[in-house]
């Protein structure tokens, strides 16, 4: 390894603001379930970030196996951004080494309105598929979509129409017992967003600006995102 | 609300977005909330300890579960695993995809745990509710 010449210490990448008042206490790493895999805590990843190692913090796979939990950051006596400096850590990894698919549902997101690129037709189909055998049970049934002025607007988790539909019906029978108004849209429903993990605030941004839009187009009242 | 549905002693997990996360955020950390609807429907409740903000993470949040490091997070989850084991639960309550995820289809196996039954916060309301059918005309608007 190369020594580090303070003189020429670029400027921080990694975005911590308090990670210098860094007391080296451990109570972080202390109370982290992760403590100790590739031989790297929360401890040691601050240090690295203080001491100019921030592409080997970038390139290891600590902040990956991180859960950003925040219990960590809840304990620090000194109230260090640990959360932001981790998730910013993702953030500057290139997109195309992003661990397993988290950087592929971003994208597909943003191209299809769904993390695993779910068609239009075949989303509506499957509403009204499991919308009618709601209806066995709950006489007058049906899932309401883009409903302009539906006072809730419900986002849907996409593992569901995906894998497991039959779990749509959890907030369905709760709407209906309610007797509340509400809505799914047709495009643009995908309620998870990938961009939180791994660390991209501008697809982050794009996604939730797309719920918004339609949220203010079909003038609802609440969003409900059941994540 | 039927709560003689679900009899055995339950506990519920603090997903970290809900809780500590939610404080931190928005000013208000969603601990009180939830269980106060999980015991609507189970009168027979148990937290896990620590709680609330100083609940551990399930082992699959940050996008873990959809992550390749799928032996690090079973790893990461045997503390959940163990808090839920010494409450002697046989339900419990995940308000989080994500939680519900890796506790029901990670660490149960993962940590012998078979026996326990894990649901949707909104999964147990529904399963509870005693829903009085509506006449169809009034719905379809």
């Amino acid at each position: 390894m190369e020594p580090l010449l303070l003189t020429k210490r670029e400027k921080r990448k990694i975005g911590t603001q308090f990670a210098d008042l860094c007391l080296t206490c451990g109570t972080c790493a202390g109370g982290c379930p992760v403590t100790g895999v590739d031989g790297m805590d929360v401890r040691k990843a601050v240090r690295m970030v203080l001491l100019g190692l921030e592409q080997e913090l970038v390139d290891s796979r600590f902040p990956w196996i991180c859960t950003l939990c925040g219990r960590c950051e809840h304990a620090c006596p000194m109230d260090i951004d640990l959360l932001a400096m981790l998730r910013s850590a993702r953030g500057l990894r290139e997109r195309s080494k992003v661990p397993g698919v988290l950087h592929k549902g971003v994208e597909m997101c943003l191209k299809t309105g769904n993390n695993v690129g779910i068609p239009k037709d075949d989303f509506l189909f499957l509403l009204d598929d499991v919308g009618a055998e709601m209806a066995e049970e709950l006489p007058g049934f049906s899932v309401p979509i883009d409903k302009k002025g539906a006072k809730i607007l419900l986002t849907i988790n996409s593992k569901e129409p995906f894998g497991e539909p039959e779990d749509m019906k959890f907030w369905w029978k709760i709407l209906y017992a309610a007797n509340e108004s509400w809505t799914v849209t047709s495009e643009n429903w995908e309620g998870v967003n990938w961009g939180l993990f791994t660390g991209d605030d501008a697809s982050m941004k794009e996604i939730v600006g797309r719920i918004v839009k339609n949220y203010k187009e079909l003038e609802c009242e609440y969003l409900l995102l059941p994540e | 609300m039927d709560p003689s549905i679900h009899t055995h002693l339950t506990t519920y997990h603090d997903p970290c977005n809900y809780a500590r996360k939610s404080e931190r955020t928005f000013g208000h950390g969603y601990y009180e909330e939830p269980r106060w609807i999980t015991q609507q429907c189970c009168e027979n409740f148990v937290d896990m300890y620590p709680n609330r903000a100083n609940n551990f993470c399930c082992g699959a949040g940050g996008g873990a579960w959809a992550s390749p490091y799928s032996e690090e997070r079973i790893y990461y989850g045997r503390v959940k695993a163990k808090q839920i084991k010494d409450t002697g639960a046989k339900m419990l309550i995940a308000p989080c995809h994500n939680c519900r995820d890796q506790i029901m289809k990670g660490l149960r196996k993962e940590y012998d745990m078979m026996d326990l039954e894990v649901k949707y916060l909104w999964e147990l309301v529904a399963d509870s509710l005693i829903i009085e059918p509506r006449e169809a005309e009034s719905e379809g608007e």
